[in-house]
C-alpha cells in the first residue's frame, strides 16, 4: 500500500520547527566544527576552562543558595499557620519579576562603598572603609547570591507544590509513629518532594546559566559574557562558538535532568487522602520567627532591592533619561516579537494535539531553543549572517532579533497553551469530529476560544519575557533600536546606576504581571 | 515496656465555626478488644478517630490512656507523644521507604538490630517476609495494608486507631486482610478502635460496637445487644435493614406475641420467617445470596412485610405461605428518637 503524503497540515509546524531549530545548530554546529582562528589550546587554556569553572562554581554556589531560601520557606509556608503565611505564599514569588541584570545593580549600590549599608556601618562605628571587610558582590559569589535571590523562586514553586500535594495522612501516620518537626521535614517531607524540587533547581540553575546581564555588569568572567565578548572585542568568532556549545551543553543537560526528575522518575505517593492542606499552627515564638525569615527573603530578594531603585529613581538624575525612543523600540520589538513567537507557540500546540509526531518534534525543538541561552542564539544569528554577506542593520537586524525570539520564547509560549489543553477532555475532538466539525471550523469554534485563557497568559509572558531579554538585543540590535533592557545594562556598565533605574524599574513593573497571574493561577490549583 | 490501659473519651465535643462535629462524646476501648465505630459519612466518625489521635484538640471533654490524660481543657499531648498507632483507609506509607523501613520507622529508640529484628517479626506475622524489600508502589492494597498495620503496631503502641481500614481494598482480598489485621491487633491486647461504616464488618469483627450519629454516640454495646436491642431508629438502621409497619395491620395473633401497644413497629426482615402461622400472598421474591427476600401480602391491607428467610423451594409471586415471626426483633422507639 502506497504511503500517505504528509497532509498540508503539517507543513507549517514543520516550518516552524526549521525557523526555531535552526539558530541553535548553527550556533553548535560552529562549535563542534570551529577550524581556523585562534588555536584550540589557546581556546582551552585561556577562554574555555576559565570561563566553564566560573560558571560552574557559580551555578554551585547558586544553587545552594536556592535551595537554602527555597525550600524552608516551602516547607514552613506548606505545612504550618504563622503570621503573614498567605501573604509570603504568594509574595516569595515575587523575586522572579526582577531580571538578574536589575538585581545586582540595585544590590551593587546597595553594597558599595558609599551605598547605604557601609555608610551606616562607618556612622555607627567610626570606622573608615579601609578599617573593616565588607563582602564584594562583583565576584563569582556575588553573582551567585545575585542570581539565586531572583531565581531561587523555581524551586520555591516546585517545592511548595510538591510539599503540598503530599497527603496529610502520610505526615500524620509518621507523627502518630513518634516524628517530631525536623524528623517530618528530612525523613518523609524532603525525601517525598526531593525529585520535584531537584527538577525546579535544574530549571532555576538553567536559566542562571543563561544570565549575560548580571555576570557582565559583576566582572565576572562566565560563559555567558565569553561569547559575548570572544565576538565582539576579541573578534573570536570559533572561541565564541566553542563556548557556546559548552553552554548549550550545560544548559542542555540541566534540562534534560529537570525533565527526568519531573517524568516520573521520583517516588510515587501511596496516600491521596486529606490532600488539603490542613496546617498545624505554630506555637510562639517559632511563628514569629518563621515570620522573620520570610520576611527576611522577601527583603533581601525583592523588597530592599526594588526600593533602592525607587529611591535611586527619584533622585533628579534619573529624570535625564529620555524614555520616549526606549519604550517606542521596546514597545515595537516587543509587539513584534510576541506576535510572530505566539504564532509559533499556537502552531506547535495545534499540531501537537493532532499527531504524537508532530508533539514530540515541537516539544524537542522548542526545548532546543528554551535552553539554548541569548548569547548562543545571537551567535547563531551573526553565523548565518556571516554566511550571507549582509550587514547587521536595518530591517535584516530587526528580522534577524525576531527570528531569534521566536527561536528563545516559542517554548514559554507553549507550556501555558499546553497546560489549558491538557486539562480539556480527551475527546472532545472526536466528539467535534463525529459532528461534523473540522479543519478551520474546529479551530474557530472550538479550539480557539478553549485555548483563549491559556493563550492570553502566553502572550503575556512571551511579551514580559522578550521586554527583559538582554544578550541577544545586545548582540542584533540595530542602531537606533536600544531597549529598556539595554540602555540599563548600558547606562549600569558606564557607572551610571541612578539612570539605569528607571528603565530597570519599568521592566520590574512589566515583570510583576505574569508573576502575579502565575501566583493567582497556583493559588487557585493548590485551592481546587 | 508500656503498660496497656484503657483508652477512654470522656464527654469529648468538637466544632468547627457552627458545624457541631461531636458532641459529648463517651467512650471507653478496653485492651484487647475491638470497639467498632458506624455511622453515616458526615456522622464525626472520622474527628472523633482525629480527636483520640491527637490531631484535633477537644474544644471539651477528656481523653485518657488509663489515668493519663492525654487531652483537656488545659493540656494536649501532641501527637507524635501519644504513642497511639493509626491506619488509614488508603495506607499512608512513607513512598521512599521499603516494607522494612517503614515498620522500623516508628522503632527509632531500639537499638539497630533490635529495630530489624522487630520489624521482621511484625513482617512475618502479616505474612509479608517476601515482600520486605519491595517499595509501597511495587505492592498490592493487601500488601500496603497489611504493611501500614505492622508499622502501627511494631512500636508496641497503647491503642490502634484503624480509619475505616479495608473499605479501600478488593472485596476479594478484603477478607483475609482483615483477618490478619485484626487477629495481629487482638494478640497485640491493645485497645483498637475501627472506624466503619460496613456494618456487617462491625457485627462480625467487633467486641463492642459503638453507633454515631451528627456527632453524637448514640448507643455502644456488645454487638448483639446493639442489634436486637437497637434504643433508637437510627441505632438499628446503622446495624441492617428495618422496616416499619402499623400494629393494627398485623395478624391478630402476631399482636398477641408482640409485647407492646405502640401503634408503629419497626422490624428486621429477618423476623418474619416461614412457618405456622397466618397466611400471606407472596407479591415478590428475590434471591440476596443466603437468603431470599420475600414481600409478603398482608390480607385487607395494601401494605406489604419483608421477609428474609430461606424457603425449601424458590417462591413465585402470586403463591400462598404460612410465616411466623421472632418477637424479639420487633422493636418500638419513642417518638423523637424515630
Amino acid at each position: 500500500m502506497p504511503r500517505a503524503l504528509p497532509s498540508l497540515s503539517a507543513i507549517p509546524p514543520m516550518l516552524i520547527i526549521v525557523l526555531v531549530g535552526l539558530p541553535v545548530f548553527v550556533a553548535l554546529f560552529a562549535g563542534v566544527a570551529a577550524g581556523d582562528g585562534a588555536t584550540w589550546d589557546h581556546i582551552l587554556q585561556n577562554r574555555l576552562l576559565p570561563y566553564t569553572s566560573t560558571t560552574l562554581l557559580t551555578l554551585l554556589i547558586a544553587g545552594v543558595i536556592m535551595l537554602g531560601f527555597a525550600v524552608p520557606a516551602a516547607w514552613m509556608i506548606s505545612q504550618y499557620e504563622f503570621p503573614g503565611r498567605r501573604f509570603f505564599s504568594w509574595a516569595l514569588i515575587l523575586p522572579l519579576a526582577m531580571p538578574g541584570y536589575v538585581m545586582a545593580y540595585a544590590w551593587a549600590d546597595l553594597m558599595g562603598v558609599a551605598g547605604p549599608l557601609q555608610s551606616q556601618i562607618r556612622d555607627l562605628t567610626g570606622l573608615s572603609a579601609r578599617d573593616y571587610w565588607f563582602p564584594n558582590l562583583f565576584s563569582v559569589p556575588g553573582l551567585a547570591f545575585v542570581l539565586g535571590s531572583t531565581l531561587f523562586p523555581y524551586v520555591y514553586i516546585t517545592a511548595r507544590a510538591a510539599f503540598s500535594m503530599q497527603s496529610l495522612a502520610t505526615l500524620e501516620a509518621a507523627r502518630s509513629l513518634g516524628a517530631r518537626p525536623l524528623d517530618l521535614f528530612w525523613r518523609v517531607g524532603l525525601p517525598v518532594a526531593l525529585p520535584a524540587i531537584l527538577g525546579g533547581l535544574c530549571l532555576a540553575l538553567m536559566e542562571a546559566a543563561a544570565d549575560y546581564g548580571a555576570a557582565d555588569f559583576l566582572g565576572v568572567q562566565t560563559l555567558g559574557v565569553g561569547i559575548v565578548r570572544s565576538w565582539t572585542s576579541f573578534g573570536e568568532p570559533n572561541t565564541a562558538a566553542r563556548l557556546a556549545l559548552m553552554l548549550v551543553l550545560i544548559a542542555g543537560s540541566l534540562l534534560i535532568a529537570a525533565r527526568l526528575y519531573q517524568g516520573g522518575k521520583g517516588v510515587q505517593q501511596t496516600s491521596s487522602r486529606w490532600l488539603s492542606p490542613q496546617r498545624t499552627r505554630l506555637p510562639q515564638p517559632l511563628a514569629w520567627i518563621t515570620t522573620a525569615l520570610c520576611a527576611l527573603i522577601l527583603l533581601v530578594c525583592f523588597l530592599a532591592p526594588i526600593s533602592r531603585l525607587l529611591w535611586l529613581a527619584m533622585e533628579s538624575n534619573a529624570r535625564r533619561v529620555d524614555l520616549i525612543p526606549l519604550l517606542r523600540a521596546t514597545l515595537a520589538l516587543g509587539v513584534l516579537g510576541t506576535g510572530a513567537a505566539f504564532v509559533a507557540a499556537l502552531v506547535f500546540t495545534l499540531a501537537a494535539k493532532r499527531s504524537a509526531f508532530l508533539r514530540m518534534a515541537t516539544r524537542l525543538i522548542a526545548a532546543a531553543g528554551y535552553a539554548a541561552p541569548g548569547a548562543v542564539l545571537g551567535l547563531g544569528a551573526l553565523f548565518l549572517l556571516r554566511e550571507t554577506g549582509q550587514p547587521l542593520a536595518g530591517a535584516t537586524a530587526i528580522g534577524l532579533l525576531l527570528w531569534i525570539y521566536v527561536s528563545r520564547f516559542t517554548s514559554a509560549g507553549v507550556e501555558p497553551m499546553q497546560a489549558t489543553l491538557d486539562r480539556l477532555p480527551r475527546n472532545l475532538d472526536h466528539a467535534a469530529q463525529s459532528l461534523g466539525s473540522g479543519g478551520m471550523r474546529q479551530f474557530f469554534r472550538l479550539d480557539l476560544p478553549l485555548l483563549a485563557p491559556g493563550a492570553l497568559a502566553a502572550g503575556l509572558i512571551l511579551f514580559v519575557e522578550i521586554l527583559k531579554e538582554l544578550p541577544a538585543t545586545l548582540m542584533l540590535r540595530p542602531f537606533g533600536w536600544d531597549t529598556l533592557a539595554v540602555k540599563a545594562h548600558a547606562y549600569a556598565t558606564d557607572e551610571r546606576l541612578a539612570q539605569a533605574t528607571l528603565p530597570s524599574l519599568l521592566i520590574v513593573l512589566a515583570g510583576l504581571l505574569p508573576v502575579l497571574l502565575l501566583s493567582w493561577r497556583l493559588s487557585a490549583t493548590e485551592r481546587s | 515496656m508500656t503498660s496497656i490501659r484503657p483508652l477512654i473519651a470522656d464527654q469529648v465535643s468538637r466544632s468547627f465555626g457552627t458545624v457541631t462535629a461531636v458532641a459529648n462524646a463517651s467512650l471507653t476501648l478496653t485492651p484487647g478488644e475491638i470497639t467498632a465505630l458506624i455511622g453515616p459519612s458526615g456522622s464525626g466518625k472520622t474527628t472523633f478517630l482525629r480527636l483520640l489521635a491527637g490531631m484535633e484538640r477537644p474544644d471539651s471533654g477528656q481523653i485518657l490512656s488509663g489515668e493519663r490524660v492525654l487531652a483537656s481543657a488545659s493540656r494536649h499531648v501532641p501527637i507524635e507523644k501519644r504513642k497511639i498507632g493509626l491506619v488509614f483507609q488508603d495506607f499512608a506509607l512513607f513512598p521512599n521507604m521499603t516494607v522494612l523501613q517503614n515498620v522500623m520507622f516508628g522503632l527509632r529508640e531500639y537499638a539497630k538490630d533490635e529495630r530489624v529484628h522487630m520489624a521482621e517479626s511484625w513482617i512475618e506475622q502479616l505474612g509479608l517476609t517476601h515482600r520486605r524489600d519491595a517499595y509501597p508502589h511495587h505492592l498490592s492494597g493487601g500488601e500496603q495494608q497489611r504493611t501500614a498495620i505492622a508499622r502501627a503496631l511494631a512500636p508496641k503502641p497503647v491503642a490502634i486507631l484503624l480509619d475505616e481500614p479495608f473499605s479501600g481494598l478488593d472485596p476479594s482480598m478484603r477478607g483475609r486482610v482483615r483477618d490478619a489485621a485484626l487477629n495481629a491487633i487482638r494478640a497485640a491486647k491493645v485497645p483498637a478502635l475501627l472506624v466503619t461504616h460496613d456494618a456487617s464488618e462491625a457485627l462480625l469483627h467487633s467486641d463492642t460496637i459503638a453507633v454515631i450519629a451528627h456527632g453524637v454516640i448514640l448507643q455502644s454495646g456488645p454487638p448483639d445487644t446493639l442489634y436486637r436491642a437497637p434504643n433508637s431508629l437510627a441505632v438499628a438502621r446503622a446495624l441492617g435493614p428495618v422496616h416499619e409497619i402499623e400494629r393494627s395491620n398485623l395478624p391478630a395473633e402476631w399482636r398477641a406475641e408482640i409485647k407492646t401497644d405502640a401503634p408503629t413497629l419497626w422490624y428486621r426482615p429477618e423476623a418474619i420467617s416461614l412457618g405456622k402461622g397466618p397466611d400471606f400472598t407472596v407479591s415478590g421474591s428475590r434471591l440476596a445470596g443466603p437468603v431470599t427476600e420475600l414481600c409478603l401480602k398482608l390480607p385487607d391491607s395494601k401494605d406489604v412485610l419483608y421477609s428474609a428467610c430461606q424457603p425449601g423451594t424458590p417462591l413465585k409471586p402470586g403463591e400462598g405461605v404460612q410465616a411466623m415471626i421472632n418477637p424479639a426483633l420487633f422493636f418500638e422507639f419513642a417518638a423523637e428518637s424515630t
